[in-house]
């Protein structure tokens, strides 16, 4: 973590703000199936795919945007929306970073992410998604030789199609839901990992998004396919300039963990949350599953921080005997913020297991729900699943509320929820500030005191750099 | 009394006796002591039928009767009784409830005509003073919010009405005060009978200053690999197990 | 409307007192607008209103004589009305009160009575929220008032017993309570809900609406008996004022299918709710219970225990809605469900809800699913009781608790051997338990 990203961090806004001026390729706003075409023409997709996202788009169609959660926000008008923007520079893909407009690295350094190799963070390889487009992929070289594959999913249609063609819309079904319809649709640009057997991926992979042009829409797909006994964790990060009107983030994650396997999901989510009056901000719609086949575990640990609505459930299927799922979450919700973000957990398989610890905090006059499935099938002999949630109220103006919906149908799983409220006590208050510390200072340690089981669980440098997430999400939290 | 011969015996898989021997005769103490993860509360379980304790190989006679093929309840009408270490608790059922249905079942098995209530709580009532419990106990849920100690007494409340042949104690002294020690060497002791045998698993010697076992066993890697009197055990107490493996 | 909604209006046949017409009025125009609910509706996702599909009659015009042979009711003290298929039967009720207490059935009821019932019949309900209400407003044609003066305590148990007597083939019956308790008043009140054994289906719709008065407290079971292929869908919808306690157990053994909501709504500071509930579907029986506690005003407690023992084929359903609106500062609430499942077919779906626009509250909930826990099986058999007692003594444990706790002794006294019986005939199972 750079000395500049921390000064970045804790500036008391949204530090992630600024826009680039960069000159860049954009669709006009609209949504038909020409849109789609081009798209699909400027990647130079095949044939296969690109009926594959007509089909999506005409199934997309036919469907109704999901109204069941905890959410208010006025119809998004998904036709004034740009499907796809590019840098200029670009449109040839740049052959080495010395090719990459300098302004974009400009932005990527100010968003602490050096895409120069030799300074990146040590042992962390990056994807950087700009807009619509992956810019860059750094320490390729290394990860090639460990046999990791780690590119653009443009790159990997052209370069490895039948992992594509086997994976892409396994997980995530085309017309699994709205949003998943619509990115099916759309998707510019996205990551691709593909681990092969029982090999240990040598650094963490991470990937980070930003949208920055005006009125445009970020579509991106990733995909991770961890091979037998392979093991890899990803990290992911999201900022988008401040801008007063909305623009909407609808991504799909796919994940496959197949036999042994073992992928770890970090995301720290900064999207531009708007203003303190609910102006602007971004609509982050993601569907975000794994698939874990026998003896495999996925784990989603998630910092949702960002983002104006947030609707998100990253979930596990544990099809596989013995397969592990986890979500650890932390979702802060501030100021005019909605957040409805849990998981789901699907036990298929004999003596699956899974835990779910959700820390919600809601400040402001925002609105946190934790919306969570566990289903137990009847083939689930011996599962197990953990849950806990608990939320945290600072101010009587916010609202914090839980949805876990249990179903069991196999009598030897056995399922325990847990769930509790409170509010920073004015106990605590006093003895923090009793110590010298402001409320604000004191209002952030204890938050991060309460989200403690859920950072633990993150990759170090994203642990530091959650902390001082919250601390600038708080801002203005305490009157 | 008790014929264990080969036995062998796995927990999820995972080997854990290796071939072990033993034979407690009628009115005898049996100490097996041993240093951690030797397998001596495995013991108890598998002679008990505990659910996912498999046994792979050897035999296991009581009173000349095959214990292994045996149905838990089965092994406690003949005469098993294992305290446990850690005591199950049961909110819902109250302790009364449950000693009521275990000495109905072990008598029936043994023919005798059935306690009517006056002469149960009778009988209840002095075993509760014998382990100086409470009576309020035998009301509560069975083991419900009790303490360590009390839990313990719990099951020696148990042992005394139920009147087994073999009594199995798992490590109860551990988590004993000396106080509460006392309580329970003194119920153990005044239970001794030339009919009557007990096995005492224990990590320390400390028990055996209470209650004077006639032979001292040591488990190590899931067999006896020293056998001797109560010298045995000071001699363990001094030295510790390490020795031993040389001796092993 | 679909057939059942015709029908079920059809069925209304029976005359009632003209004061009830304008209700009734309102009801056919509410019914007449309301969508059946299906598994999109997010209140009726796991419940099925399939078994309405079947043909459903009027209940017969009069009373049938016969006697009630075994029906399993709780012989209490107090007054007891009895209804058979909607109908008083004043040849098994008896209606001796004391002071400060009145039973008025709406056939029977004064003017000045049928103001007061027609003013408050329906003001407990929050609008929108009982999807039944409005067939019940249009069916009505007789129900009960009771009403406790202010500042009495009741100290005998009321019994109000709803039957059907299946001798008919099928039958649609509207059954409607509706208890005033005044101010700083006491009452027990029991409603059992039960059918004869020569069976018929039947549908009901039983609500009840709870006003209860500033420092009153009411304690009320309400027992679902039914066997068989009744289906009921019914609810109890609760208005308690300041400092008034509010004591629910609930219980419903089966049958074909019942659901049952409960919405209690805290209008004034201090009051308190405690709502206890068992549900031990077996067969292919499914039993669904919607509880809602609205917490809209300060200092108010509520809590909720649910235990549900789930066999053979048979479903559950438990939603409990904690929501607390931002006025309700210093709330304490918290809920607790835990299920069984006894069999490889038998299925539980539950969601402890919490609903919070107020910071300074205290709010848990928790909730379980397993089966009986093998290791507490073996340490009961370590002891020599047998596997199959074993499993009925911790199945009964399981609900024990709940049992213990409901204070009216004679009710409790019948509950008992009913519910230990309900996880073994053989008495021999039961013995240690009665």
């Amino acid at each position: 973590m750079s000395q500049e990203h921390i000064e970045h961090a804790i500036r008391k806004e949204y530090a992630a703000g600024f826009t680039t001026d960069i000159e860049s390729d954009t669709l006009p706003p609209g949504l038909n199936e020409d849109t789609i075409r081009f798209i699909s023409g400027r990647k130079n997709e095949p044939e296969w795919l690109l009926e594959w996202r007509l089909q999506a788009y005409r199934d997309w169609l036919q469907m109704a945007e999901p109204a069941w959660a905890h959410v208010n926000y006025p119809p998004v008008k998904f036709n004034e929306i740009s499907y796809f923007s590019s840098p200029k520079a670009m449109k040839d893909r740049p052959q080495s970073l010395d090719e990459v407009d300098p302004q974009l690295i400009e932005t990527y350094n100010k968003l602490g992410i050096p895409l120069h190799e030799q300074a990146a963070l040590a042992g962390v390889a990056v994807d950087a998604v700009f807009d619509s487009v992956s810019v860059t992929t750094t320490f390729r070289e290394k990860l090639w030789e460990a046999g990791v594959i780690f590119c653009s999913i443009s790159e990997a249609v052209h370069d490895y199609p039948e992992l594509i063609k086997k994976y892409l819309g396994s997980v995530v079904p085309r017309k699994d839901n709205f949003y998943a319809a619509l990115n099916s649709a759309v998707f510019s640009d996205g990551s691709f990992v593909y681990i092969p057997k029982g090999v240990r991926c040598p650094m963490e992979l991470s990937t980070y998004f930003r949208i920055n042009e005006a009125n445009t829409g970020q579509f991106e797909r990733t995909l991770i396919v961890a091979d037998e006994g392979s093991h890899v964790s990803y990290l992911e990060g999201c900022t988008a300039p401040m801008r007063d009107e909305n623009q909407l983030h609808a991504a799909v994650v796919e994940l496959v963990a197949l036999d042994g396997a073992e992928i770890k999901y970090s995301t720290v989510q900064n999207w531009y949350p708007g203003d303190a009056e609910g102006k602007g901000g971004i609509y982050n719609f993601v569907t975000k599953r794994g698939v874990a086949h026998r003896d495999s575990k996925i784990s989603w640990t998630q910092v949702e921080t960002g983002s104006a609505i947030t609707w998100k459930y990253p979930s596990c299927i544990l099809r596989g005997d013995n397969s592990v799922g986890e979500f650890y979450s932390v979702a802060l919700t501030n100021n005019a913020q909605q957040a409805d973000t849990g998981t789901k957990m699907i036990h298929l398989g004999k003596n699956t297991r899974s835990t779910i610890i959700s820390k919600g905090i809601s400040a402001g006059k925002s609105s946190n729900a934790y919306r969570g499935l566990v289903r137990m099938s009847p083939r689930a002999e011996g599962a197990r699943n953990y849950t806990q949630c608990d939320s945290l109220l600072i101010g009587d103006r916010c609202a914090a509320h839980t949805f876990p919906y249990i179903e069991s149908r196999n009598p030897s799983a056995v399922i325990e929820h847990e769930a509790t409220t409170s509010k920073v006590s004015d106990d605590q208050l006093y003895l923090c500030q009793q110590r010298g510390l402001d409320a604000e200072k004191a209002v952030s340690m204890i938050v991060n005191g309460f989200c403690k089981e859920v950072f633990r669980e993150l990759p170090m440098e994203f642990a530091m750099e959650a902390g001082k997430l919250l601390e600038v999400s708080l801002e203005g939290s305490v009157g | 009394m008790l014929k264990i011969d080969n036995l062998h015996a796995s927990v999820e898989n995972k080997a854990i006796l290796k071939g072990l021997d033993l034979a407690v005769g009628a009115g005898e103490v049996h100490a097996i002591m041993g240093p951690n993860g030797s397998g001596k509360s495995t013991l108890g379980h598998v002679l008990a039928g505990r659910p996912g304790y498999t046994v792979t190989a050897g035999s296991a006679q009581l009173l000349g009767q095959d214990l292994l093929t045996l149905d838990t309840e089965e092994r406690a009408h003949l005469g098993l009784f294992l305290a446990y270490q850690y005591p199950v608790e049961i909110p819902g059922v109250s302790n009364m409830e449950f000693l009521k249905a275990s000495v109905d079942a072990v008598r029936e098995h043994r023919n005798e005509p059935a306690l009517d209530s006056v002469s149960f709580m009778k009988q209840a009532r002095e075993a509760c003073k014998a382990v100086n419990l409470d009576q309020a106990f035998l009301k509560r849920g069975v083991n419900e919010g009790f303490s360590g100690g009390e839990k313990k007494r719990n099951e020696l409340m148990q042992m005394m009405l139920l009147a087994p042949k073999l009594c199995i104690m798992d490590e109860t002294d551990s988590g004993l005060d000396i106080d509460a020690l006392q309580v329970v060497a003194d119920g153990i002791n005044a239970m001794r009978s030339p009919d009557r045998s007990f096995i005492l698993v224990t990590h320390y010697q400390r028990l055996l200053n209470f209650i004077k076992p006639d032979r001292v066993h040591v488990l190590s890697g899931g067999r006896i690999v020293k056998s001797g009197d109560h010298s045995l055990a000071l001699e363990l107490e001094e030295r510790g197990y390490a020795w031993l493996e040389d001796v092993a | 409307m679909n057939d059942f909604m015709q029908q079920a209006l059809a069925a209304a046949s029976r005359s009632a007192p003209p004061w009830l017409e304008p209700l009734q009025a309102r009801g056919r125009e509410a019914w007449s607008n309301t969508s059946m609910p299906t598994r999109k509706t997010e209140a009726w996702k796991y419940t099925s209103l399939q078994a309405l599909q079947k043909t459903f009659s009027a209940a017969p015009t009069q009373a049938a004589g016969s006697p009630l042979g075994d029906v399993p009711l709780p012989k209490l003290s107090g007054p007891t009305l009895v209804f058979t298929d909607g109908h008083y039967r004043a040849d098994l009720s008896t209606t001796e009160l004391p002071a400060g207490l009145r039973l008025v059935r709406f056939a029977d009821a004064t003017r000045d009575q049928a103001e007061r019932i027609a003013a408050a019949l329906g003001s407990a309900i929050l609008p929108g929220r009982h999807v039944f209400a409005p067939l019940n407003d249009a069916t009505l044609t007789d129900g009960v008032f009771m009403d406790v003066a202010a500042n009495t305590r009741i100290e005998t148990p009321v019994h109000i017993a709803w039957l059907t007597t299946g001798q008919n083939e099928s039958i649609s019956v509207t059954q409607r309570l509706l208890v005033s308790l005044g101010e700083n008043s006491g009452a027990t009140l029991v409603e059992s809900f039960a059918n004869t054994a020569t069976g018929g289906t039947a549908f009901t719709n039983g609500l009840t609406e709870l006003l209860i008065g500033r420092g009153a407290q009411l304690n009320h079971y309400r027992l679902h008996l039914e066997q068989g292929d009744v289906v009921h869908i019914g609810g109890v919808h609760a208005r308690q004022e300041a400092d008034s306690t509010l004591n629910g157990f609930h219980l419903a053994l089966g049958s074909a299918l019942k659901r049952i909501d409960l919405v209690v709504n805290h209008q004034g500071a201090g009051a308190h709710c405690s709502l206890d509930g068992l549900y031990l579907p077996r067969g292919t029986e499914t039993v669904d219970y919607h509880t809602c506690i609205e917490h809209a005003v300060p200092h108010c407690t509520s809590r909720e225990r649910f235990r549900g023992i789930i066999a053979d084929e048979a479903s559950a359903v438990f939603n409990g809605r904690i929501h607390i609106h931002p006025q309700a500062q210093k709330t304490r609430a918290e809920l607790s469900n835990k299920n069984l499942l006894t069999s490889n077919k038998a299925e539980i779906n539950t969601k402890p809800e919490l609903e919070i626009y107020a910071d300074d509250v205290q709010c848990a909930h928790g909730a379980t699913v397993a089966q009986l826990d093998p290791l507490t099986l073996h340490y009961l058999r370590t002891r020599g009781v047998p596997r199959d007692e074993a499993e009925v003594m911790l199945s009964y444990g399981f609900i024990n608790e709940l049992v213990e706790a409901v204070e009216q002794a004679e009710l409790q006294a019948f509950l008992k051997p009913l519910l230990a019986r309900r996880f073994a005939r053989d008495s021999r199972l039961t013995r240690h338990i009665l």
